[in-house]
């Protein structure tokens, strides 16, 4: 350590005797895995570099059932989950489809109705009377139809005599 | 440390999750109902259902009345931010342009009025273009609207409805409560679009019934055609045609003059047009009334149709008055009782109502429903008068056999007659068929006359349309057997208080003879002149409107068709029933006043429940046809010949008013 009280106290202190002496090839016996020294400090790192390339990893059972368990669970949930929203949207669904034929139904009622009123406004005798006179129809008189009987019992057949 | 860390902040966590959890319960179990209102509130729309008035048909179903929605858009004034916009807006929208809306709003406005009516009876595509505006001072009104296809054809039947769709005369205010529908709500969730979701029903709609009548538009639409034409005609100012099933009492035909489109609303509070001169107008009928008086005479005394009656001169004089007959002839000499009916004899019509007496005549004027209402079901109907006995004069007995100082109605006229034609029973007229699909059922007929005497008035009345009757040759009809009376008698003129020269010229038949299937009273009033006898003015309406009435009804003929036998060889001469009016000193009849009587009783007979059927087999069909009417029956014949096969079989019972069918064969 070059530190200013190493240096120091390399010139206080006595001479070690040989037994601390280092010996000439400490150096060279330290692990080489050792990463330089903290100063004043007295962890020590050391780094190894390890080659995991041949290490293969053992299939887990319990790991693969697990999973599929997670799984499962998740679909069940998720299976739920839609079969507590879909009633429910399937049903605003229809409700909405319902109501519009609803209101369907009610504008073909009145529509109906209005078209009834029409027909019978067209079948009014008036107007039929006014179109028959506007072809030169005229009302048969008794004296021009002639009641035939058919085959059947009770047929009745009428004809008209142009005069 | 870290352990104390971790603890507050799941302690935290716990507070915090406790709090969320507890405004959860708060909102969602505790105040849930609460919520939920405020909820349907503010998404559920408030929707009418509609419940349209019932309609009105024929007998054929045929629509004669119908409601029918319509909308109207609405404002309010004082909300409105422009006036000037406002109109140009709803103007361009509506099509209105020129329509001075502008000046609308401003008068609304300025007299601080909250609603205002646009425009009535909006197309779907202007409603359309309304909602669409980005506006809110706009509102569409839903109501209902009252429709007549047919125009004026049974308007006084009809009658009308006012703004609020609630009858004001006729049938539409008779049946009121029935028509009537209450419109119903429900509540429609709605989306954040405003489509609906679901809904459910608040209030219950009732709709109103339907009403089946016992109109048939075919004939009222003749009826009513035939009327206007001889009334334009004769000079006339008004009239009345009835049309009746004499065995059941249903009108077919119920028409009145001058007339109306109940599709548009009253000139005047009282449109004179609106009256219904059939059931709501009384008037002295005249010689029609003579059957009343020979009836009477064939119940209550020894007289018979062959029994001579003296008709002197011409004239008869009576408690210092001289009563002429209506053509100044040498007069009638002594002639057949049923030849007093047909020529029309006012001096024989006195001498038999002398013979009948007062007591008697009153009795059978009443049993024959005049004096009272007939129940028809139309509101304003006149019970017409009859004087009580203690109010007759000394003259009021040769009056009232002639038909004056009595005030009847058309359909009393017709309901009388109806008597006659269905062997003496007293039938209600009756206008309501069906309601809903139930069927009214017909009221129990009175017994008004015996069967015989009803079968030889039938005769008698035959000869008035027969050569030297005074409906021949005009009532006279072809392939049809008829029977019937003209009737001409003076109005009086309440200004004046005297008789004027106009006439009520009035027909009241019945066709065919053999087994009478309708009756037909027509009656003009205000005509004038030869022409407006009965049996020129009257006679003719009836004869058309039966010839159509028979044919529409299918009824098989009882005569040959031959014109030739009925033409008339040389023109006929005017009918002449002319009643003597005025013989009373006294007030005249129209001067009384409405009489404050209690309800009027109807007349008093026998009610007849049924009758057994007779064995008709080996008869021939004179003999079947009196035996029935000597029973009260009423026979259906079919063929010619001997009675082989009779329905219902001999033995069973039947209602009053059922046919029985009997098939002829040689």
């Amino acid at each position: 350590m070059a530190t200013l009280p190493a240096f120091i106290l390399r010139w206080i202190e006595a001479p070690r005797p040989e037994a601390d002496a280092k010996p000439a090839h400490s150096r060279a016996l330290r692990d080489p895995y050792q990463l330089r020294s903290l100063p004043q400090d007295d962890l020590f790192f050391f780094c190894k570099r390890i080659d995991n390339s041949r290490l293969v990893r053992e299939p887990d059972p319990r790991a693969k059932s697990a999973c599929w368990s997670a799984i499962g669970v998740a679909s069940l949930a998720v299976a739920i989950l839609a079969g507590v929203l879909v009633p429910g949207a399937a049903s605003r669904s229809a409700g909405y489809r319902l109501e519009s034929l609803r209101a369907e139904e009610r504008r073909l009622v009145e529509e109906r109705r209005t078209l009834d009123l029409k027909e019978a406004e067209l079948l009014s005798p008036a107007r039929l009377d006014q179109l028959a006179h506007n072809q030169n129809l005229v009302t048969p008189k008794s004296d021009q139809v002639f009641h035939l009987e058919g085959d059947r019992p009770g047929a009745v057949v009428a004809m008209v005599k142009n005069r | 440390m870290v352990e104390r860390r971790l603890i507050v902040l799941v302690v935290a966590l716990a507070v915090w999750s406790t709090a969320i959890v507890k405004k959860l319960a708060s909102l969602q179990l505790a105040h849930h109902q609460e919520y939920a209102r405020k909820a349907r509130r503010r998404q559920e729309v408030p929707e009418a259902i509609p419940a349209p008035r019932g309609s009105i048909y024929d007998r054929n179903g045929e629509p004669l009345a119908m409601s029918l929605p319509t909308q109207s858009v609405t404002v309010n004034p004082t909300r409105l931010p422009d006036l000037g916009v406002a109109a140009d807006l709803l103007e361009e929208v509506l099509h209105m342009r020129g329509s001075g809306l502008y000046d609308k709003l401003k008068q609304a406005y300025d007299k601080g009025r909250g609603y205002l009516v646009v425009k009535r009876q909006i197309t779907p595509e202007e409603a359309a273009s309304v909602r669409a505006l980005p506006v809110d001072w706009i509102e569409i009104e839903s109501a209902s609207q009252r429709h007549y296809p047919k125009g004026t054809l049974a308007a006084h039947v009809l009658g009308g409805v006012d703004r609020a769709e609630t009858g004001n005369a006729g049938i539409e205010k008779a049946l009121e409560r029935t028509l009537h529908g209450e419109p119903g709500q429900e509540l429609l969730l709605t989306d954040v679009h405003g489509r609906g979701i679901s809904s459910r029903q608040a209030i219950e709609p009732k709709p109103g019934t339907p009403v089946t009548l016992t109109i048939d538009e075919r004939l009222q639409f003749v009826a009513e055609r035939q009327l206007a034409a001889a009334v334009e005609e004769r000079g006339a100012t008004s009239g009345s045609v009835v049309v009746m099933n004499p065995s059941n009492g249903d009108v077919l035909a119920l028409a009145s003059y001058p007339t109306f489109d109940p599709n548009e609303p009253p000139e005047t509070a009282e449109d004179p047009r609106r009256e219904n001169h059939a059931v709501g107008v009384a008037f002295e009928p005249g010689s029609v009334f003579k059957v009343i008086t020979l009836s009477a005479a064939l119940e209550t005394t020894n007289l018979r149709p062959e029994t001579p009656i003296d008709c002197g001169r011409g004239s008869i004089t009576l408690f210092g008055r001289t009563i002429h007959e209506a053509e100044a002839r040498g007069g009638y000499g002594v002639m057949p009782m049923a030849q007093v009916l047909i020529r029309s004899s006012n001096v024989g019509a006195i001498r038999v109502g002398m013979r009948v007496g007062q007591q008697n005549l009153y009795d059978y004027v009443r049993r024959f429903g005049f004096g009272q209402l007939t129940g028809i079901s139309l509101p304003g109907e006149s019970r017409g008068l009859v004087r009580k006995l203690p109010r007759w004069t000394s003259t009021s007995l040769a009056s009232i056999a002639m038909g004056q100082e009595v005030l009847v109605t058309t359909v009393q006229i017709a309901q009388a007659v109806s008597a006659i034609a269905n062997g003496g029973l007293l039938v209600k007229p009756r206008l309501v068929l069906k309601r809903g699909a139930e069927t009214v059922p017909q009221e129990p007929a009175v017994r008004a006359i015996k069967p015989e005497t009803a079968f030889t008035m039938q005769k008698i009345m035959e000869g008035v349309v027969m050569p030297g009757g005074t409906g021949f040759p005009e009532a006279r009809l072809i392939g049809y057997s008829a029977a019937g009376k003209t009737g001409t008698a003076l109005i009086f003129d309440l200004k004046t208080k005297r008789y004027s020269h106009n006439y009520n010229g009035s027909f009241a038949g019945m066709a065919p003879l053999t087994n009478p299937a309708i009756v037909v009273v027509v009656t003009l009033n205000g005509t004038h002149g030869d022409g407006g006898y009965g049996g020129r003015a009257a006679a003719p309406v009836f004869n058309a409107v039966a010839s159509e009435a028979l044919r529409l009804t299918d009824v098989p003929r009882d005569l040959p068709d031959d014109p030739a036998k009925m033409r008339v060889a040389a023109e006929a001469e005017p009918a002449s029933d002319l009643a003597i009016a005025g013989l009373g000193a006294g007030p005249n009849i129209l001067q009384d006043a409405d009489d404050p009587e209690k309800p009027a009783e109807r007349a008093t007979g026998v009610a007849i429940a049924g009758h057994t059927v007779p064995d008709f087999q080996g008869m021939t069909m004179r003999d079947v046809l009196t035996e029935a009417a000597s029973r009260g029956l009423t026979i259906l014949p079919d063929g010619s010949g001997i009675a082989k096969v009779q329905d219902p079989p001999a033995g069973s019972f039947v209602r009053q008013g059922e046919r029985i069918r009997v098939q002829f064969a040689r």
